[in-house]
């Protein structure tokens, strides 16, 4: 099977980069609306001692800053050590091992995250650090997968003609690799962001804070109030993030790429 | 650790059979669902982008999330589950079903039109055999991913093995919480393992003999 117009392959590979403007401009209008009619609701609406408490301003900042503070740590220690590992592993010395490792990172998709996460937390603690680590285990295939396979799609015959044109290995990598393979990379690491910000929901399990707080508090003292809240709000949260996520993806690709 | 598995292996193996069961349904339902929408796609095609997005924004809804907003609605136990693992199963296997069958050349559709097959023949004779792999490989993504959701779908009191996950957390510090958590995170992926491999079985026998690799 060829890897290039097989889309099965494509598919069980690599995350796409995302195309068209409608989402770009779509995903901010629902999130608004959203957003809007909740304000609304939360405004208006006649609240018991335990929800409006649940429920304060300020409350639901803090929550809100712990979840984003949680997954911008995690994407960025994500980013710092799964696109170097891809690089690694698609220069010539370590090109063997690539298959492997991805094989392994694959059958690990295989981990029910919230396992992950509380097995963790058991082993070095609750709290912010496991949380970051079980989140960042899991999110680390996407871009590593993506930064080979990124790699991997550059036209061999660009490479070897900036080798003629006299440039070093790390010029190449520098200047004709990373570049062309930008648009597969950063499909992954939206990909991951929009994973992290989806599984930090349970780190309120391991009192490592979130929104998901609210969502166990709803459940656990039967107000339906606060379990919608918190839902909607995580929901809102992922699909703004994944917006960021498609508009960095814009900014970050090459002109002569778009 | 041993013991506590000898000593629960019957209650392990019949949530370990739940979790399949959850899953496997859920997977059929969502298979037909994304066929029947990407068919639909496939006839009007004003409907492609919007079914895309729909698979993009759904898998970007977070899990826990949408069981928070379905717990309301129908309570808890075995009906928010099924729910919750058809939602986000349905969704790769609706984008592999619209890549694979608007892929299927217009001109081998024309050709079995000109042979004199019916719309429904030219539908399951040509284009389903045609779109297979892809679609199976869609229904591959969605079984790994929907393990995954089987365990969280258990903090409503669904059935399966992501019992024994929370069974563990609340048990903190208790003799028996971390083989709690260990059988049913290990239990999930040995789960998901083996039905990857049955997937990809199923899907090399009922791949039409003509396009198989």
């Amino acid at each position: 099977m060829s890897e290039q117009n097989d889309p099965s392959s494509a598919e069980a590979g690599a995350e796409q980069p995302s195309h068209g403007l409608g989402l770009l401009v779509g995903l901010p209008l629902i999130c608004a609306a959203i957003l809007g009619g909740w304000t609304l609701w939360r405004q208006t609406a006649e609240l018991d001692d335990i929800e409006s408490r649940q429920l304060a301003w300020g409350t639901i900042l803090d929550l809100t800053r712990e979840h984003i503070v949680l997954t911008l740590v995690t994407t960025a220690i994500v980013l710092v050590t799964a696109v170097p590992l891809g690089i690694l592993l698609t220069r010539p010395a370590f090109r063997r091992l690539s298959t492997p490792v991805v094989g392994f990172a694959n059958a690990g998709q295989a981990a029910p995250v919230i396992g992950i996460i509380v097995l963790l937390a058991m082993w070095i603690g609750f709290g912010f650090r496991a949380a970051v680590i079980s989140l960042g285990l899991y999110a680390f295939l996407p871009v590593l997968r993506n930064t080979i396979v990124g790699l991997q799609q550059v036209d061999p015959t660009l490479v070897e003609a900036a080798r003629g044109m006299g440039m070093s290995g790390f010029d190449v990598l520098r200047r004709v690799e990373l570049p062309l393979a930008i648009p597969i990379i950063m499909a992954g690491v939206r990909t991951a962001l929009v994973l992290v910000v989806g599984t930090a929901s349970f780190a309120t399990f391991i009192n490592a804070g979130g929104l998901g707080a609210l969502i166990v508090t709803g459940i656990t003292l039967f107000r339906n109030s606060v379990l919608i809240s918190g839902a909607l709000i995580i929901a809102v949260l992922a699909l703004l993030i994944d917006w960021a996520g498609r508009v960095f993806e814009r900014i970050a690709t090459p002109k002569g790429l778009s | 650790m041993w013991e506590f598995v000898s000593e629960r292996w019957q209650d392990i193996a019949y949530r370990a059979f739940q979790h399949t069961s959850l899953v496997v349904q859920a997977l059929v339902l969502a298979t037909v669902i994304a066929i029947a929408v990407a068919l639909l796609v496939t006839r009007v095609k004003a409907l492609e982008p919007v079914a895309n997005a729909i698979s993009a924004i759904g898998l970007t809804i977070p899990s826990f999330a949408l069981l928070g907003l379905l717990l309301p609605l129908v309570g808890i136990g075995t009906l928010p589950s099924v729910l919750l693992v058809t939602f986000y199963a349905t969704l790769p296997i609706l984008r592999n079903a619209v890549v694979g069958l608007m892929g299927v050349s217009p001109l081998l559709m024309e050709s079995a039109q000109g042979m004199g097959m019916s719309a429904f023949g030219r539908f399951l004779r040509v284009q389903l055999p045609l779109a297979w792999p892809v679609i199976m490989a869609g229904l591959r993504t969605s079984a790994q991913m929907s393990m995954g959701v089987a365990a969280i779908a258990a903090y409503a009191l669904g059935p399966g093995l992501g019992q024994y996950i929370f069974t563990g957390l609340t048990q903190i510090g208790g003799q028996n919480a971390v083989p709690y958590a260990v059988v049913g995170t290990v239990g999930i992926i040995i789960l998901a393992l083996l039905l990857d491999a049955i997937l990809l079985l199923v899907s090399r026998l009922t791949t039409s003999k003509g396009i198989r690799a």
